[in-house]
């Protein structure tokens, strides 16, 4: 099933009143379950793209279409309503709610949708054991390693079962080891509940786990590969 | 949730939410206090012309207040105190005669109020009795007066010294008697001690050569808050050849002073708030341009404009209303404790007994200031955060993620 399609995007920046072309016309289509990696190198495109696949960002030309929905026109409000429900989001920096303990960060997106406290504890608590980071509960942000904070960060993005997770350079904070941990947990999201993965990253690592890799040069799309196909 | 995010960033900066709270309770305390101060001195100003001779409710024949001639007297005194003995609330009442006079002395002359009362009665409704610093309140007897500090000094009179009083007469002749000072008095108001002489009522009547007639009824209710009622049912008791007037209508220029102070306070609101204002905008902003990166976070995680909205408005809501509790307990303890001890001062006490007020002034705590403060404040405190707020709406997301 398509989850994303990119119908010739394009986006341009006013720089000081220089027009600067972002992304130069990508189509693309993704489909549910996969594990794809956007690469190239700074200034490619590659967070402008990604941001514009999460709703974050409008595109100066094109339509995009989240699970066949076109979002290129909906309100702010309908978009944040979208993005709620559809995508979670992984930072490079992690960005948890600073005031808030690991599992009220979990819990937010729920409180969000209006789930109520038992139910929205009870599920965070699911989530975090199955990320083994039940122990990080009533942790605040500065008390926990960068490791354990981007841990938090993917059960917050998965904790409402979205449809697509968006990682942002999810490593390029951590450790070779910890980044590689977190691959690990997030392929075993993929595979076992069947969630799309869309990376924006240059970090090798990230790359090597790739099974579509797209490579991203001066706002087109140099190449796109099927790594390994989904199973 | 939301309340507690915005309860834990408040806490965020420590410092500055102590500042801002801390201007928040000394404006609330400021504010109670200078408006406890101002009632309690107007209050005192209208009660101590009350107590020493305007009383609650006054009955004249139809326009004597307008017209203070002494041939317009009570038609019917009796059918007064018929009224009167008939109407509940009324705690006590005094006969009276009034006129414009001239007191003389064998070294000066001075203008003023001639009043013959029935020195009982009067001991009821007015506090002339316990204002005599020296000599004796009236006995009733023949050609007994007591007179103010004030005027006996323009007089240069004391105890036992005679005055001759003078008067324009019923007959249009002028009536005079010759009294002997008996008693001094001294109110708060040396305006009031200027101006009046209490003689017993026979020798008023017999100098305007009046016989029995009365020129005014003056009396005090047991409910200062029912006066209204009581007037209204003299009225209607007494028919259309009387007035009936409280003091409300006696002392105009005191009620409006009152009602102006009450206009002139939320001017007062008005520029507190504003101040207060500036600075929640000043703090809020800082507190919003701080964590952009981090709403930039909220609204890419789905949350609406308009619960990061109200988040905003929360922080400075519970920061106002922190303040105002803490304000209004502080500020209403000093106005308790001052108006229950009174602050003296002495040091200006020519001038605010030249107001009426005495030199001691007992704070007064009202229910309006209470309510006002308690809506005002942290009203404005949600206000101020408004525009912070509209900013932190505002932003998009894909820029604020990346806001450093």
């Amino acid at each position: 099933m398509e989850v994303i399609r990119l119908k010739h995007i394009e986006k341009t920046y006013s720089d000081n009143g220089v027009p600067v072309h972002a992304l130069r016309g990508i189509d693309l289509s993704i489909s549910q379950g996969e594990f794809v990696v956007i690469a190239g190198p700074s200034g490619s495109g590659k967070t402008t793209l990604l941001n514009i696949m999460g709703a974050l960002d409008k595109a100066t030309e094109g339509q995009v279409f989240l699970e066949k929905e076109d979002v290129s026109d909906k309100s702010k409000d309908e978009i944040a309503a979208f993005r709620l429900e559809k995508l979670g989001f992984i930072f490079q920096a992690y960005n948890l709610i600073p005031v808030l303990t690991a599992i009220e960060n979990v819990e937010f997106t729920m409180m969000l949708l209006g789930i109520d406290e038992d139910r929205r504890r009870e599920r965070a608590l699911e989530v975090m054991r199955d990320l083994d980071i039940e122990e990080l509960a009533e942790k605040r942000p500065n008390e926990m390693s960068g490791g354990q904070q981007q841990r938090v960060a993917v059960a917050r993005a998965i904790v409402n079962n979205p449809s697509i997770i968006l990682a942002d350079e999810p490593t390029a904070n951590l450790d070779s080891e910890t980044g590689a941990n977190l691959l690990d947990l997030m392929e075993k999201m993929n595979r076992e509940h069947n969630l799309t993965f869309i990376f924006s990253s240059h970090d090798k690592q990230v790359i090597d786990r790739a099974r579509r890799l797209m490579i991203l040069k001066d706002g087109l799309i140099e190449s796109d590969t099927v790594v390994a196909p989904t199973e | 949730m939301i309340l507690t995010i915005a309860w834990r960033n408040i806490w965020r900066n420590r410092r500055r939410s102590l500042i801002v709270l801390i201007s928040i309770v000394v404006g609330v305390a400021a504010l109670m206090f200078n408006d406890g101060m101002s009632v309690g001195m107007i209050h005192q100003m209208l009660e101590n012309r009350i107590g020493s001779h305007v009383t609650h409710i006054q009955i004249h024949a139809k326009g004597f207040n307008d017209n203070q001639v002494i041939q317009n007297y009570v038609p019917n005194p009796a059918l007064v105190e018929q009224a009167l003995a008939s109407t509940d609330g009324i705690d006590s009442w005094s006969r009276r005669v009034v006129t414009f006079g001239l007191l003389s002395s064998a070294l000066n002359s001075s203008g003023g109020l001639i009043i013959g009362v029935d020195p009982a009665q009067e001991h009821e409704v007015t506090t002339i009795a316990e204002s005599i610093v020296e000599g004796e309140y009236l006995s009733g007897g023949t050609h007994e007066v007591v007179i103010g500090r004030k005027l006996a000094e323009k007089l240069q009179v004391g105890l036992g010294d005679k005055v001759v009083g003078m008067a324009s007469a019923i007959s249009g002749d002028v009536g005079s008697d010759l009294f002997r000072v008996v008693g001094i008095f001294e109110t708060v108001s040396s305006e009031f001690d200027k101006t009046h002489m209490f003689t017993a009522l026979p020798n008023a009547q017999s100098m305007l050569e009046l016989e029995d007639n009365i020129l005014e009824y003056a009396m005090v209710v047991t409910d200062i808050e029912q006066v209204e009622q009581v007037a209204a049912e003299l009225r209607s008791k007494l028919g259309p050849d009387y007035e009936v007037l409280t003091y409300n209508t006696l002392l105009p220029m005191l009620v409006a002073q009152l009602e102006m102070y009450d206009q002139m306070m939320y001017v007062v609101y008005v520029i507190i708030g504003l101040a207060m204002i500036f600075g929640i905008v000043n703090t809020m902003l800082m507190s919003v341009f701080e964590r952009i990166q981090e709403f930039g976070v909220l609204m890419a995680i789905g949350m609406k404009n308009s619960i990061l909205f109200w988040m905003v408005i929360f922080e400075a809501a519970i920061l106002g209303v922190i303040g105002t509790v803490i304000g209004l307990a502080i500020g209403s303890a000093s106005v308790l404790i001052m108006g229950s001890i009174g602050l003296d001062f002495s040091m200006f006490a020519e001038g605010l007994t030249s107001f009426g007020a005495g030199a001691i002034i007992y704070p007064k705590l009202t229910l309006t200031t209470i309510t006002n403060v308690s809506v005002i404040i942290p009203l404005t405190a949600v206000l101020g955060a408004v525009y912070p707020a509209i900013r932190a709406m505002r932003l998009q997301p894909v820029t604020a993620i990346r806001y450093v």
